[in-house]
């Protein structure tokens, strides 16, 4: 992974991990959102422009890529880098939750 | 029936507009269509309380965009000079974010770059390769015998660009620094 993308997806935002976590499935914009909604119980919202402007970002640099088209809707899925992307992101979340937890890590 | 008011807004008071569109469909007048600098269009209607947003785009947009704009609930009625304008009725919203086309500050931020970028860096370059060099031709009465017009023409749109530039540049930086993380 290049230094550039760790730059800007490591971390990431809210809405950023939400996204790529979702799009392990394929899914269109609309999709992804309900799918946050249920899994937050409704404590993560994400905006249409917020959506549109993350995938097209995260499309761009490679993280996801375009999988099918179904009425208008673009279908996007994970990528091998999307994927390595998450995997950081996830250890990194673990790493904060134990440490939130009082507990540390071992080297 | 149709009816059209004028209201000037600078180019950063979108989010102003917006309250403002809002106010007047809860009186009774929904906005048909803008024409710049300040016509809008509106066509009597039922007050309901409908939340309205804007959009800027600088490029086309594309059907996937309107697409899953329309997906998230948003009515699309009408665009004007890269703005995009959308509608969903209040009640139709149950959380805050579900009222906004952008939930995160990074995305809003974003919006504020495609508008300066676009709009006011074009701006400062007319005013800095048109409306100074021709001001000065014109005070130095190199424009013949009706340079007095042209000092009085140029000395006005002088002072409208040094506003604009001025007003939108400290607005525009405010709305940013509000919504960087």
């Amino acid at each position: 992974m290049d230094e550039k993308i760790r730059r800007i997806y490591v971390p990431m935002t809210e809405s950023g991990f939400y996204i790529l976590f979702c799009l392990q499935t394929p899914q269109h914009g609309y999709g992804i959102s309900q799918q946050v909604r249920k899994l937050t119980g409704g404590a993560v919202t994400l905006g249409a422009g917020t959506m549109y402007g993350t995938l097209s970002k995260m499309e761009k640099d490679g993280l996801i890529a375009f999988y099918n088209e179904e009425e208008k809707r673009k279908l996007y899925q994970l990528t091998g880098l999307g994927r390595e992307v998450l995997e950081l992101e996830i250890k990194r979340i673990e790493r904060l939750y134990k440490n939130s937890k009082g507990e540390s890590i071992d080297e | 029936m149709n009816k059209t008011w004028i209201h000037f807004f600078n180019l950063a008071d979108y989010e102003e507009e917006e309250q403002w569109l809002r106010e007047k469909h809860n009186d009774g007048w929904k906005l048909v269509k803008f024409l710049p600098p300040c016509f809008y269009t509106f066509e009597s209607c039922t007050p309901e309380d409908v939340i309205y947003r804007v959009d800027y785009k600088n490029s086309r947009q594309t059907a996937d965009y309107m697409q899953m704009v329309q997906d998230f609930g948003w009515e699309f009625f009408t665009q004007c000079v890269g703005w995009l304008y959308f509608r969903k009725p209040a009640a139709d919203v149950d959380t805050e974010a579900d009222g906004e086309l952008f939930s995160d500050g990074e995305s809003r931020v974003e919006m504020v770059q495609r508008i300066a970028r676009t709009r006011l860096i074009p701006l400062t370059i007319i005013f800095f390769s048109c409306i100074i060099p021709n001001l000065m031709n014109a005070i130095n009465g190199v424009m013949g015998v009706y340079s007095y017009i042209f000092t009085d023409f140029f000395g006005v749109m002088f002072i409208i660009y040094v506003y604009m530039i001025i007003y939108n540049g400290i607005k525009l930086t405010k709305i940013r620094n509000r919504y960087r993380s």
